[in-house]
């Protein structure tokens, strides 16, 4: 048993926080809200350089074929800085989605996704919207028992404001004509993992998110001063945060398990992964709520950075099954007859 | 990352499982998962006596060294034994506190001679600790106590004088460490020394204090001149703090595994009676079982996250800081949940005097829990001030 990283995860984490941070600031953020597409390819190239994009591409496809063990602790760092770009939907989701399919797609679309020439994006029912498709080369879109793998000229799009403007959303219209890539059990089998990739990425990201959220709050209230005492001294105040750094530093072992989980390809990955999102957005929306209020009046003008990742986080609390779609799944598990409970089962 | 049991761990596992198959029956079938959190006054011969059974099996204080008459038992393998001990039913440890507390504070930062005098009595499982710390003045404010303890010169002996208070099992118990004034003139937590004090002199009286659920775990304990030899304080005079300290470390180790496999049970217990008067189809029962559930995974996966020793990745270890406000907050929760989920059935006692059934008495009980051992809003100003760096409230 063991639940700690390597220390060439942990560098590697560093390397890519310090990037990220110096990077990826909220001007930029707020630069993008401006652009026309949202997205830089400077950034992407940036990102493709690291490592980063190609690096649960498999190796025979020319990337590093790492899996999502090696992957989540990233995926934090992108939420920290509230990464536009989609970066952890194609390391977590698109690439580990077309190695699935295999065959003439995988071939020809992982190499070019590993280069950075190209970006695979994923549209399942479960989330209303496809993000990004306006930047997308490849869209792996699941309809029903089918998954359909259409380039953006084959399809429509039909643009949706997001709360969060950092997000573009998509509407996607599928010909009736189209033909799928696959259909049947194998579809719904992949659109499963898929989903739960999402969600674990959703997870590793709110993490991040709320880590920002807490740094920021902690910095404010240590800095602002009223009836001539810095804010943080008061308890009304600083309960507020002791709160969320509970629930942040108690959502990060279920999120590092479902990862492994999800990398060992647990049969009960899905549960491991509904415990993860599920905690991990709580304490995301907990560091939203709590660190508005502690900002007092700061906390509200669009000009104040806090909004950039409290809107991120609720984005990503609805995406990938939301709060009750999760608790359904857990609250299923526990009144089915496969259910292990009990003392016994600490890994099961 | 490696999230499963070696080969040898399952076989220690087949080992206790095996033993606790063959000795926890016959006699001891009536305390078979009796005696936890909220029931530990029910049958406290039965479980002395299991105490001893499980010495000579050679299962009290697994994860000491071995030069203490322990297993020096791997992370990993206290998990199998705590996992095994509760699907057993295994009761509520009588030795806990020695065993938990006591004795890994000996091995820490006690004398060659405390360690040979009381190490032994605590394995063998027949002599019982108790806790003294609070006090009527001393709660939150922990380094307020103002019991004392004088060097007599003529006795050679220190004299223990004044009042604890929340003082769990103190009426079973043979011996006490007590947290008390050397030097009379200080405050807050310079000053203070640790004592073994012996409970069975005349300097001692344990009066117990009844509780809302109508039994009496805690007591109050009165100190009048309660004599302790010279070699039975741990450090010397004014590092008591520093061994108290050390001692509520421990607490947050290996001992939350215990604990949170007796959470397990409760939780069981808790879904079989929603299956059983139809509560489970309710939609908004079933998501808080569902959060309940993932609250005791969470805990699980952090005791062994930080065992580990992970939650190093550049944030702070706030592992052990942070559990006692988690479980606490939880298991009150869970005490709820159990009460909504038997609904208007819940207020009705299964016999009189005050008979509480086991899940009102478990949910009554959980009413102290975000109290005992520091306060939830205790531990949330420690957490912010210390983990999360925030300036430190004016004091007085």
């Amino acid at each position: 048993m063991d639940f700690t990283f390597t220390e060439e995860q942990l560098l590697f984490q560093e390397s890519v926080r310090d990037f990220l941070f110096n990077e990826v600031t909220p001007e930029r953020i707020r630069a993008s809200w401006q652009s026309d597409t949202g997205r830089e390819h400077l950034l992407w190239q940036q990102l493709t350089d690291l490592g980063l994009v190609g690096m649960t591409v498999p190796e025979e496809h020319g990337g590093l074929g790492m899996n999502e063990v090696d992957f989540i602790l990233l995926a934090q760092e992108c939420g920290y800085v509230a990464l536009p770009e989609p970066l952890v939907h194609t390391a977590l989701v698109a690439v580990p989605l077309l190695s699935d399919l295999g065959g003439e797609l995988a071939a020809q679309w992982l190499p070019k996704i590993a280069a950075g020439q190209a970006k695979a994006l994923v549209g399942l029912e479960q989330n209303l919207l496809v993000e990004d498709a306006h930047v997308a080369d490849l869209l792996l879109l699941q309809r029903g028992d089918a998954i359909y793998a259409l380039t953006p000229e084959q399809v429509s799009l039909r643009h949706n404001e997001s709360v969060d403007p950092s997000r573009r959303l998509y509407g996607v219209d599928i010909p009736a004509d189209a033909a799928p890539a696959v259909t049947g059990d194998i579809a719904v089998d992949l659109t499963g993992k898929t989903l739960n990739r999402g969600a674990l990425g959703a997870a590793a990201q709110a993490l991040g998110l709320a880590q920002r959220m807490v740094d920021m709050s902690v910095q404010y209230t240590g800095e602002r001063q009223q009836f001539g005492k810095l804010i943080g001294s008061f308890q009304a105040v600083k309960h507020h945060m002791a709160n969320v750094a509970v629930a942040l530093e108690y959502a990060k072992a279920p999120v590092h398990r479902a990862a492994y989980s999800i990398a060992m390809d647990e049969v009960r990955a899905g549960r491991a992964v509904s415990h993860a999102k599920l905690v991990a957005c709580a304490a995301a929306n907990l560091a939203a709520k709590n660190s508005v209020q502690v900002h007092g009046a700061m906390g509200y003008p669009w000009e104040v950075d806090l909004h950039i990742f409290m809107k991120k986080a609720w984005a990503l609390a609805n995406t990938w099954g939301d709060a009750g779609y999760h608790k359904a799944r857990v609250a299923q598990y526990i009144f089915s007859d496969e259910a292990q409970l009990g003392a016994v089962g600490t890994f099961s | 990352m490696k999230l499963s049991f070696s080969a040898a761990d399952e076989q220690f596992r087949e080992e206790i499982a095996g033993w606790l198959r063959d000795n926890l029956c016959g006699e001891f079938e009536e305390i078979r998962f009796r005696g936890g959190p909220g029931d530990e006054h029910m049958y406290v011969e039965e479980r002395k006596a299991w105490e001893a059974r499980m010495h000579r099996g050679g299962w009290t204080c697994i994860g000491w060294p071995r030069e203490y008459g322990g297993r020096a038992a791997s992370i990993e393998q206290q998990v199998i034994f705590n996992e095994e001990y509760a699907r057993a039913g295994g009761p509520g440890r009588m030795g806990h506190i020695g065993e938990t507390l006591t004795g890994p504070t000996l091995i820490a930062f006690g004398s060659q001679e405390q360690k040979q005098r009381y190490l032994p009595g605590i394995l063998r499982g027949e002599e019982l600790w108790c806790q003294g710390y609070s006090e009527p003045n001393a709660g939150s404010d922990l380094a307020n106590v103002k019991t004392r303890a004088r060097f007599d010169e003529d006795s050679q002996q220190w004299q223990i004088s004044g009042q604890k208070v929340w003082t769990s099992l103190a009426h079973e118990s043979q011996y006490c460490f007590v947290l008390a004034r050397t030097d009379p003139d200080s405050v807050g937590h310079k000053g203070l020394g640790f004592f073994l004090v012996a409970m069975d002199q005349p300097g001692v009286e344990v009066r117990p204090i009844e509780q809302l659920t109508g039994t009496s775990e805690f007591n109050e304990v009165f100190f009048d001149e309660a004599v302790c030899s010279a070699q039975d304080i741990v450090g010397l005079p004014g590092e008591g703090w520093k061994v108290a300290m050390g001692l509520l470390g421990f607490e947050r180790g290996v001992s939350t595994l215990g604990q949170q496999m007796l959470f397990q049970n409760e939780f069981d217990e808790i879904i079989r009676v929603a299956r059983e008067n139809g509560a489970a189809q309710d939609p908004a029962i079933r998501q808080r079982i569902a959060d309940a559930h993932v609250g005791l995974r969470i805990m699980r996966f952090n005791s062994m996250r930080m065992l580990s020793g992970g939650g190093d990745d550049g944030s702070l270890q706030k592992e052990a800081m942070i559990y006692k406000l988690y479980w606490a907050t939880w298991h009150r929760n869970l005490g709820k949940l159990a009460m909504d989920i038997l609904g208007a059935e819940s207020e009705i006692l299964d016999a009189g005097p005050y008979e509480l059934n086991r899940l009102q008495s478990m949910y009554l009980f959980t009413r102290s829990d975000t109290i005992y051992g520091g306060t939830n809003q205790i531990q949330r100003n420690i957490i912010a001030e210390r983990a999360l760096g925030m300036p430190r409230e004016p004091r007085g």
